[in-house]
């Protein structure tokens, strides 16, 4: 069997994305990811490989990931605590860290009806750190006010245990700022100019007086765990992810 | 709610659910810091098969820390419940600990039975002080390993292989 030859093309954005994601993950985290989510797996089980070898990984959808009953045990470890990083995503996600999964319009009478918001509501607020990731940036989905919330980022309930950490996009890294309550751009991916990432993003990105730095998420030893033992699991979890990435 | 626990257990206390309006009984979830489950197979990378008539999987989710004691290590492509055993995920299991014969007194279904005459045994030797320290010596202190408990005990149970 040959092996796809990946190792000279240039790093692509889903790849800049998954190495961002890694190094958000910190050693010995119990860090899972729910369904249609190829990215942070991805970054999940390089992180693992890499910086991180005492992650527990927890992939939904993964051949070698066996739960006893179903994804219901999930939200029972989230419950108890255990989980502490879960990635979400949103049809719409704005300032203030809120996800929309479940319409676009008045409720009622609804322009875009959604699949629904699914865990996302208790994920939240019960795993210590949410990752948003998004595979677009643009205005449409980064907008001053969601139509509907699904998941808020923070507030003042009583019995909530984590929140919103940061978001990923294929432009930036954004971070949430836990005092103002708001999301504020963090890092510009390499070749990506901070006037595309304003010009994309439908709310004020608390940049002020800061230089943004340039993020490159990848070191060749990452990038060759990537393409190498990353891609290979990948081609099992995800394999229609994986060929859109790496080729078939 | 008409139980004369009801009397004794005065930390008992009653809500009314907001669907029904009917009052119930409410306790506390049993959150233990340690399970300690036995199971008849298991894998390095601590997912494990149990017997399907007990509770140890809903005793392994619900523990802070469980520790599976097993009787035989497999590859885990082989840990797979057999018709009377149910599967644990390993996201449940924080240690697996090789040990056939791990359940002796009691049994491990399918593999050996309860070891009833070291019960009797057992039971004999509580009734006083010093018969029941004779006991922990010769079977728990004394022995300088499992090998050696199995030995002291005559256990003939371990799965031919």
């Amino acid at each position: 069997m040959t092996k796809p030859t990946i190792s000279n093309q240039p790093v692509q954005p889903p790849e800049v994305m998954i190495g961002a994601i890694s190094r958000m993950l910190r050693d010995g985290e119990w860090v899972a990811t729910g369904t249609l989510s190829p990215l942070p797996a991805a970054a999940a089980l390089l992180a693992k490989m890499t910086h991180a070898p005492h992650l527990t990984t927890l992939i939904y959808g993964d051949p070698d990931f066996r739960l006893s009953e179903g994804f219901h045990e999930l939200f029972a470890l989230a419950q108890q605590g255990k989980i502490d990083v879960f990635f979400l995503s949103g049809v719409q996600i704005d300032k203030q860290g809120r996800i929309n999964l479940s319409i676009l319009g008045e409720y009622n009478r609804p322009s875009v009806r959604l699949p629904g918001g699914a865990g996302s509501s208790m994920l939240s607020a019960l795993v210590r750190r949410v990752i948003i990731f998004t595979t677009s940036h643009n205005q449409r989905l980064f907008v001053p006010k969601v139509d509907f919330i699904n998941a808020t980022a923070a507030d003042d309930a009583p019995w909530r245990r984590g929140g919103l950490s940061h978001v990923v996009t294929p432009l930036c890294t954004m971070a949430f700022d836990g005092t103002k309550k708001e999301i504020v751009l963090e890092t510009l991916f390499a070749g990506v100019s901070l006037e595309e990432v304003v010009r994309n993003t439908g709310f004020d990105l608390g940049i002020g007086e800061r230089r943004i730095p340039i993020m490159n998420p990848l070191t060749d030893e990452e990038l060759a765990m990537l393409r190498g033992p990353v891609q290979e699991r990948m081609r099992r979890i995800y394999p229609q992810f994986a060929a859109s990435v790496w080729g078939s | 709610m008409h139980s004369d626990l009801m009397k004794v257990r005065r930390d008992l206390k009653t809500v009314r659910d907001p669907y029904s309006g009917n009052e119930y009984v409410v306790v506390l979830p049993v959150i233990p810091d340690v399970a300690i489950i036995h199971a008849a197979k298991g894998s390095r990378s601590g997912e494990i098969t149990t017997d399907a008539t007990r509770n140890d999987r809903l005793l392994a989710m619900a523990a802070k820390k469980t520790i599976a004691v097993v009787e035989e290590l497999v590859e885990p492509e082989a840990v797979l419940p057999g018709r009377q055993e149910v599967f644990v995920a390993s996201v449940h299991i924080d240690a697996v600990v090789l040990a056939p014969g791990g359940a002796h007194p009691t049994a491990c279904p399918g593999i050996y039975e309860t070891d009833a005459a070291h019960i009797r045994e057992y039971v004999a030797a509580s009734r006083d002080e010093q018969g029941f320290s004779a006991y922990l010596e010769k079977y728990i202190f004394g022995p300088a390993d499992h090998d050696r408990y199995l030995e002291a005990v005559n256990f003939r149970g371990r799965k031919q292989s």
